[in-house]
């Protein structure tokens, strides 16, 4: 251990170019794993932030929300089949016009009961069940954004249509991170997306697309041609989630391995540098463990260091980065990914340790030629 | 009793097709206190019959015996607690560590147990090199490296010390100083040294001196 702090102490100079290596290959692994998650957030944040352990679709939807469509009634029945709450949920993909342009913005309305637990907190304005559910003197209709929508110059109290049937809102709240299919969030009253349908099309029948279930309680939940989905399968469900996120998370992974193989291939050349000075160590009776142990100190050590560092660099960064990046790292995500590098690049080590073992101290004798 | 007891060592290499005889049935004993010089050519074997009595080389046959015991038989295993505990080494270039200073180079090296036996400041002061405490390897002429190297090798209080040229990187009046103070700690301490060498301006200060001819060892007058 002390060999190990002193050889690190007094290399300083090297090391610290080893360090600074360290310390960028960790960044970037960190900062591509919270861009990945970033990604990935986009297309399910909408759901995943929502505080359900379950939804009921119809069984002909394959657990995609989007198609599912269930009969109004269904709704009282399923409630009373269970103690857990019961809120109906729709989701419709549209476009936004904002007062004044012609430019059609992507929205996905997400429809709920305003006061529902699915009913998201805001982080400015008010929310659905805050304001009065209904049209306001100037006939617009509640709603609460994503806050990405502020990045398209829209604030509070702005007029803004529906695309298709120029139905006016008004932005009552912005709420953060609700992206659903890297598309921003409009979240609207059950009764306004009513009207909405009705003014697409006359003949229009109310019905619901989801019933969000918030608790456990879903044993003697059974309707007809419908099917219980746990929020992870709805998640893994959405369209194109599964892929990109397994895709993205591969080259994440491919990363941390490649990086920490390449510090292991580091450690081996500095080993191999050191060889003779291992053989003296060892006629002077210093054993493969007591190397060894060096060894895995020095690495652990410039390891464990260079995570922090890197840590700290990247929730830096992340803070100073545009609201538009996709950049999404949870710190216990983080940790465990630096967690990963660290033992990966301490395994990677083993190398070294091997070809110390295999030095023959009588290479310290006789002018010491190998 | 010798501190240091040789007996029909014997070791060959194979060199291609050929089996070279590298050394055949060489004997040596040395006493407490005794400094002894073992010359030879290059090529003659000086460093297997110094591996051998240091064991980190095993030999064909014959026995080797320090302090009375029979090290040769050990198995392997056990050689690197031994040497730590019983052997000190010089080498022919200090092989100092680049990243301890002086002080440090002999304490990280000294059993817990020897440090109430061997004061490792003072042995630095022996050998005068005390002001070289603080100082690293890069920063130390060759002389104080050596001596340095020298300390190190008392430091576990061993039986026997075993130079291996130790004047190889040396001009003639520092070889002479650092040999004259390996000499007085063995003296002072009662050990054993064999110093293998072809210094021929070092030998009046050795004990006994030999000459490694055909595998064998045979004491020369020492003038």
């Amino acid at each position: 251990m002390k060999h190990a702090w002193k050889e690190l102490l007094h290399g300083k100079r090297k090391y610290i170019l080893i360090e600074i290596l360290l310390i960028l290959l960790m960044f970037m692994v960190l900062f591509l794993s919270g861009l990945a998650e970033g990604l990935g957030r986009a297309v399910i944040a909408g759901i995943d932030t929502m505080d359900a352990k379950y939804f009921l679709l119809d069984d002909e939807a394959e657990e995609l929300i989007t198609v599912s469509s269930l009969d109004e009634e269904i709704l009282e029945t399923v409630k009373a089949q269970t103690s857990s709450d019961v809120v109906p949920l729709d989701i419709q993909r549209m476009y936004l016009i904002k007062d004044g342009d012609t430019e059609k913005l992507n929205i996905t309305y997400f429809a709920v009961e305003p006061g529902s637990f699915i009913e998201p907190a805001v982080a400015e304005g008010k929310r659905l069940c805050e304001v009065a559910n209904e049209a306001d003197a100037d006939g617009r209709y509640p709603v609460v954004l994503d806050d990405d929508f502020m990045l398209e110059g829209i604030s509070l109290g702005d007029t803004v249509y529906d695309s298709s049937t120029l139905l006016p809102f008004y932005v009552a709240g912005f709420a953060k991170d609700q992206m659903y299919g890297h598309v921003s969030i409009g979240f609207i009253s059950t009764e306004t997306y009513t009207k909405l349908r009705e003014e697409l099309s006359p003949m229009y029948t109310k019905k619901y697309h989801a019933l969000a279930i918030q608790d456990e309680d879903i044993e003697k939940i059974s309707v007809e041609g419908t099917e219980l989905v746990a929020k992870a399968d709805i998640i893994s469900n959405i369209p194109s989630y599964t892929a990109e996120h397994l895709t993205i998370t591969m080259i994440v992974w491919v990363l941390i391995i490649v990086s920490a193989v390449i510090i292991g291939i580091f450690h081996y050349i500095l080993t191999l540098q050191k060889r003779k000075q291992f053989g003296v160590m060892k006629a002077l009776g210093m054993s493969t463990g007591e190397l060894t142990v060096t060894v895995i100190c020095q690495v652990a050590i410039l390891s464990v260091f260079a995570g922090a560092v890197a840590l700290g660099l990247t929730f830096g960064m992340a803070a100073g980065l545009p609201e538009k990046m996709p950049f999404y790292l949870r710190f216990d995500n983080a940790l465990v990914v630096t967690g990963v590098f660290i033992v990966i690049s301490i395994l990677s080590s083993i190398l070294s340790i091997v070809n110390i073992s295999r030095i023959d101290p009588i290479t310290a004798i006789g002018g010491g030629e190998e | 009793m010798s501190m240091l007891e040789i007996k029909n060592i014997s070791k060959s290499f194979r060199d291609g097709s050929e089996e070279n005889h590298v050394l055949s049935g060489l004997s040596l004993s040395v006493e407490s206190g005794e400094i002894v010089a073992v010359l030879g050519p290059s090529g003659s074997g000086k460093s297997t019959f110094l591996s051998i009595a240091g064991l980190l080389l095993s030999a064909d046959s014959g026995e080797v015996f320090i302090g009375g015991k029979e090290v040769s038989k050990l198995p392997k295993s056990k050689w690197t607690r031994y040497r730590k505990e019983h052997i000190g080494f010089i080498f022919q270039s200090h092989q100092l560590l680049p990243y301890l200073n002086s002080a440090d180079q002999l304490t990280l090296f000294q059993d817990k147990k020897n440090v109430s036996k061997v004061d490792a400041m003072e042995l630095l002061k022996e050998l005068d090199v005390d002001s070289c405490k603080k100082k690293y390897p890069a920063k130390m002429s060759g002389g104080e490296k050596q001596r340095v190297a020298i300390a190190r090798a008392f430091v576990n209080d061993p039986e026997i010390i075993l130079a291996d040229e130790p004047t190889a990187s040396l001009d003639a009046k520092r070889g002479r100083v650092v040999v004259q103070m390996i000499r007085d700690e063995v003296k002072k301490r009662g050990k054993v040294a064999v110093v293998v060498t072809h210094d021929e301006r070092i030998l009046d200060l050795m004990d006994k001196v030999y000459r490694l001819e055909n595998g064998r060892l045979t004491e020369i007058s020492n003038s």
